[in-house]
């Protein structure tokens, strides 16, 4: 099964919204979905094993 | 919503041109990288991490063998504890300094979620400014790499806290009562999501589960933070006047990336504080074990688990929230704008979450970075115990809009956002005006030479032109706020500052 966004309607927001925002509308998912991919393959896959911290609080 | 609130966030940071590097000198030459030079100005006098919200004083903190350890090696370092700390008050009211090992930034005290909001935002930019400026003096592209998240898959955590300035008459003991189920049940919208389980220094890879925190804490109250952290820490630290107010100090939050997760987390937070203070949390909301519920409630994805009452009874966990959001909608219905937000988005989301919680994968973060790992693992056909997922869950937190899988998606416009970029980029400069914040970053604008010493409350002038403390500690009142403000703007000197 193909994971897609799905907006749902929403109560109007009593905070102001980004321009880009006004109005519902509808993803471009697979556009989306190619780019993320292209950029998630080139995620080095020892990533998280080089990735060392010391305890914080 | 009209509640001093503040984030304090500590990020990941690691060299990626090196096989290995030392946190402490990243972190400092980090903050160092901020064009407010550093002083060693912070005032650490007042400070005392042992003094209890139970009404005494700890003999001692689980973490001080660490801590004598640290200091041990930090001495071979040639820098003084300050230099080590670098620590910056900002002139938008913010903290930013290296606090163990990580930079950490602490926004100023705001009142408004949107003002809050912003201001988390700005934090995120100032530090990729900053790791931007100190690859260039590297001179290799990318060498220094950031991460908003709480874990480095290895066992090793570190904090994203939510503070609340609180009446010092509300009992400690309420908060042990009331806001401990809460907490325990709140990650099923707040989570930031995690690939695999962290079992002291051991992670296996294993699934994935809703909170980046929920492994590591172990007790329900107690004033320790680094080790056996507990749900609810009883550090008391007012940074205010001590006789009238508290600081909620709460440790056991997510990072999160998304605006309107941690607006959702906080403003909730907020209004059941105010149930509890006005004696209206629902009773019945106790849990039987809040540690283990903790873990296992993190660990079900399909939210269907049941939590068990004090009294016996199972209730499933969207249940349990919604007893406090019933709580919060008769008792707040006439509340302002934010009230009305939170109320009506809370109830939305709980819905969701229980009809289908991909729905929200446009603003809460474990649903967004569930959506993402499950597209990459259909793409390449791949299942949990593939190794890249760990690293892709480390990547989702990148602060680098370049490479960070969340800035991505929201470079796209497939997240819901809470404030504009305007907002963030203004917050990066300008201090809320509408809390004791902004009398604090203008003084840091305008007198930062003259400035000897500060703190939250307080900035010590030292100098031939003035000498003297001027305190904030309970500089709260609205009006005393505004008037103290167009004071400072005619003040050409410190002394007519003082001079009151």
């Amino acid at each position: 099964m193909k994971m897609q966004f799905e907006r749902r309607e929403k109560p109007m927001d009593p905070v102001e919204r980004p321009r880009k925002e006004d109005g519902p509308k509808k993803p471009d998912t697979d556009r989306s979905r190619d780019r993320l991919l292209k950029k998630m393959r080139k995620v080095d896959p020892k990533q998280s094993e080089k990735y060392r911290q010391r305890t914080g609080e | 919503m009209q509640r001093l609130i503040g984030i304090e966030t500590e990020y990941g940071i690691i060299r990626e041109d090196v096989d290995e590097s030392d946190p402490v000198v990243e972190s400092m030459e980090l903050v160092r990288c901020h064009r407010r030079p550093f002083r060693a100005d912070w005032d650490y006098s007042e400070e005392d991490p042992k003094q209890d919200a139970r009404g005494f004083r700890a003999e001692t903190l689980q973490q001080e063998q660490e801590e004598l350890d640290f200091e041990k090696h930090d001495r071979e370092r040639p820098f003084s504890f300050h230099e080590m700390k670098s620590d910056l008050m900002l002139g938008n009211g913010a903290r930013f300094y290296n606090d163990h090992t990580h930079p950490e930034y602490s926004t100023p005290e705001c009142l408004t979620l949107k003002s809050l909001i912003a201001h988390d935002r700005a934090g995120e930019r100032i530090l990729h400014d900053c790791a931007k400026r100190r690859n260039q003096i590297l001179g290799i592209e990318g060498a220094l790499q950031l991460y908003k998240n709480n874990t480095d898959f290895h066992g090793h955590s570190y904090g994203c806290h939510d503070n609340y300035l609180l009446p010092r008459t509300l009992p400690f003991a309420d908060l042990v009562t009331h806001l401990i189920p809460f907490l325990v049940t709140r990650q099923i919208f707040a989570g930031a999501g995690k690939v695999g389980v962290e079992t002291g220094h051991h992670y296996t890879q294993k699934g994935f589960q809703l909170s980046q925190r929920a492994d590591f804490f172990e007790v329900e109250v107690s004033i320790d933070t680094m080790h056996a952290r507990p749900i609810l820490n009883s550090r008391d630290e007012p940074h205010a006047d001590a006789t009238q107010y508290r600081r909620l100090h709460l440790i056991l939050g997510d990072s999160n990336m998304s605006e309107y997760t941690t607006a959702l987390k906080v403003g909730t937070t907020s209004l059941v504080l105010q149930l509890i203070e006005q004696g209206l949390a629902p009773k019945e909301a106790r849990l039987e074990a809040p540690v283990s519920t903790l873990r296992a409630v993190s660990r079900d994805l399909s939210l269907k688990q049941s939590v068990t009452l004090s009294d016996g009874r199972s209730i499933s966990v969207i249940d349990h929230q919604r007893l406090y959001l019933e709580a919060a909608q008769k008792a707040f219905s006439k509340g302002d704008a934010e009230t009305q937000w939170i109320l009506s988005h809370w109830q939305s989301t709980l819905d969701a979450l229980e009809k289908d919680p991909m729905q929200l994968a446009d603003r809460i973060d474990w649903v967004t970075k569930l959506w993402l790992l499950k597209t990459f693992m259909e793409a390449e056909s791949c299942a949990w115990d593939d190794a890249r997922l760990p690293g892709l869950d480390l990547e989702y937190h990148n602060i680098d809009p370049e490479r960070g899988l969340f800035l991505s998606l929201e470079a796209e416009g497939e997240i819901q956002r809470f404030v504009t970029d305007d907002a963030i980029t203004q917050a990066m400069d300008m201090p809320p005006m509408d809390t004791r914040a902004g009398v604090r970053g203008l003084i840091v604008q305008k007198f930062l030479k003259n400035i000897h010493k500060i703190q939250w409350e307080k900035v010590i002038f030292k100098g031939n032109q003035a000498q003297g403390v001027y305190r904030f500690d309970d500089l709260f009142d609205d009006k005393a706020i505004k008037a103290e403000i167009h004071r400072l703007n005619q003040c050409t000197q410190v002394a007519s500052l003082l001079a009151h």
